[in-house]
């Protein structure tokens, strides 16, 4: 009667993350995904900066912690020279699709085979709140007391941009922790994706975070479920399907 | 008056900082000169918190130091951060209702236990516990009660949606100022998670219950689509009640277990079942 996935590092738990927080739910689905395909011994994640960074010493399993939105490219190296492991690139919207874009953009176009998860919230979270790419209309952050303006444009749609330069064997989903076997399952389809297809995966896990919003858990899903409104979930490419081309 | 240092700690969102800026502009009012130096890590909760304080009547020139006269340690993860600044003539002030006397460095020999969370719990509100150690400190240094309660009410007065916890506040506070700190007996770290799990078992089902895993945030209660789990008695690593679970109602869907972050819950249907 685990209450764990096998790899978690139970040592380090209870973990860095505040109460309720949804990277504590992604991990936990990426931690039951790689425990069902038994790829333990041989995968490395690497870990971005942000609130992403708390998870330095979540799994038992080798960890790199790198600059802010450099963690592509870093495991993009990493993968050059071991290109038996199974890599994963774990950041927030922020290390993303802020500062980090051109090296996904970049990792995805040239079909560099490593499994790039953004766990997407909507805001900055540890630095207090502030307004990011992915902030929605209209909503509010501590940069934008009075709900994001409509000049600002509208939430940033990174998967759906990512896809339109991926390489037709690129598999890019969208998943959101209310659905937490969902999330599980295409981070399943994006480790083989990259096992077998040996080719660019990535998914985006939509996530809550209750310290920043100033919510409890029930009226961070209430908006999480907007938030599903407004970035719909999906297999947005299938890697497998299309690997003819 | 000799130069006093001080330092208040404890985990992050225990209001370590609020409690320090209280306090340094309280005494800075009645006349000292006063430095106050915030230590903490990026994270917004759950790591230590540290504020380096230092009254004086003659100007401060380096606010730094090594040694500390008064240590304040409100969450157990903290003593290590300020272990350091220890020596065996340093005052240390704890929460005896959360942490055991057993953790604390050796070879400090003047401890208070001030069992805060546990009055705060039975009296007040329980996030008012950082002002009952608040009013002790005040009354050990010799700062006026009006002007701490001053600053208390420009720092918090946002925070008090009602008048009531205005006054329940302010009770808190008065409250710390009368208590007589435990130097011998002190009271059992009765709000502390436990280390063992909780097993339940019953009605086909069983289930497993990590007290010292679980942060009590309430996803699993308000996931469970049967309203089986609710807050019970005992308490986890934040000192906040954890679910308890109605094997009755159960299903066994594994919602708390793939929704609950922390990893402390699980209850699946008996495999004979």
């Amino acid at each position: 009667m685990e209450t764990m996935p096998k790899v978690w590092r139970s040592k380090s738990k209870p973990h860095l993350f505040c109460p309720g927080c949804g990277h504590g739910v992604a991990l936990k689905q990426l931690g039951f995904a790689i425990d069902e395909l038994k790829i333990s011994d041989k995968t490395t994640i690497g870990i971005d900066i942000g609130c992403s960074l708390l998870a330095w010493n979540f799994f038992d399993f080798d960890t790199v912690q790198t600059h802010h939105g450099r963690v592509t490219p870093t495991m993009v190296g990493y993968k050059m020279m071991k290109p038996k492991r199974t890599v994963l690139a774990y950041m927030g919207d922020g290390g993303a699709y802020a500062i980090g874009l051109q090296s996904l953009i970049h990792a995805a176009f040239r079909n560099d085979p490593i499994t790039a998860i953004v766990v997407h919230n909507d805001l900055y979270a540890m630095t207090g709140g502030q307004m990011a790419p992915t902030t929605m209309p209209g909503e509010v952050t501590s940069t934008t007391p009075t709900g994001k303006p409509e000049n600002f444009g509208p939430g940033f749609f990174g998967p759906e941009l990512i896809a339109n330069v991926a390489n037709p064997k690129a598999y890019i989903a969208r998943a959101s922790i209310s659905k937490p076997l969902l999330v599980k399952q295409y981070l399943k389809n994006a480790l083989l994706n990259q096992q077998k297809n040996n080719s660019f995966s990535m998914v985006e896990i939509m996530s809550i975070c209750p310290t920043n919003w100033k919510m409890n858990a029930k009226q961070c899903f209430e908006k999480l479920s907007q938030m599903d409104k407004y970035y719909p979930g999906g297999e947005i490419k299938k890697g497998n399907e299309n690997a003819e081309n | 008056m000799q130069r006093i240092r001080i330092i208040f700690s404890g985990e992050g969102g225990q209001g370590i900082q609020t409690i320090s800026k209280v306090f340094v502009t309280a005494a800075s009012k009645q006349g000292f000169e006063v430095s106050y130096l915030p230590s903490f890590g990026v994270e917004q909760r759950g790591t230590p918190s540290v504020a380096f304080i230092t009254i004086d009547n003659k100007e401060i020139r380096h606010p730094k130091f090594d040694k500390a006269d008064i240590v304040v340690i409100l969450g157990k993860r903290a003593i290590k951060t300020v272990e350091n600044y220890l020596d065996p003539n340093t005052e240390l002030y704890f929460d005896s209702s959360t942490i055991s006397k057993g953790d604390l460095p050796i070879f400090v020999s003047k401890i208070h236990g001030v069992p805060a969370t546990k009055y705060a719990k039975e009296k007040f509100a329980l996030r008012s516990f950082n002002l009952i150690v608040l009013g002790v400190i005040a009354k050990a240094i010799g700062i006026k009660e009006e002007l701490i309660w001053e600053e208390i009410f420009n720092f918090l007065s946002k925070k008090f949606k009602k008048k009531e916890d205005e006054n329940l506040a302010h009770e808190a506070f008065l409250f710390g100022l009368e208590i007589v700190p435990e130097t011998e007996d002190f009271t059992r770290a009765i709000f502390k998670a436990k280390h063992q799990a909780i097993l339940v078992k019953g009605h086909g089902k069983h289930g497993t219950i990590l007290p010292d895993k679980c942060k009590g945030c309430g996803i699993c209660i308000h996931k469970c689509p049967v309203g089986a789990l609710s807050l019970g008695e005992d308490l986890g690593v934040f000192s906040t009640p954890i679910p308890q679970v109605d094997l009755e109602k159960c299903i066994g869907c594994q919602n708390c277990k793939n929704f609950c972050p922390d990893g402390a819950i699980t209850m699946e249907m008996d495999a004979s079942a």
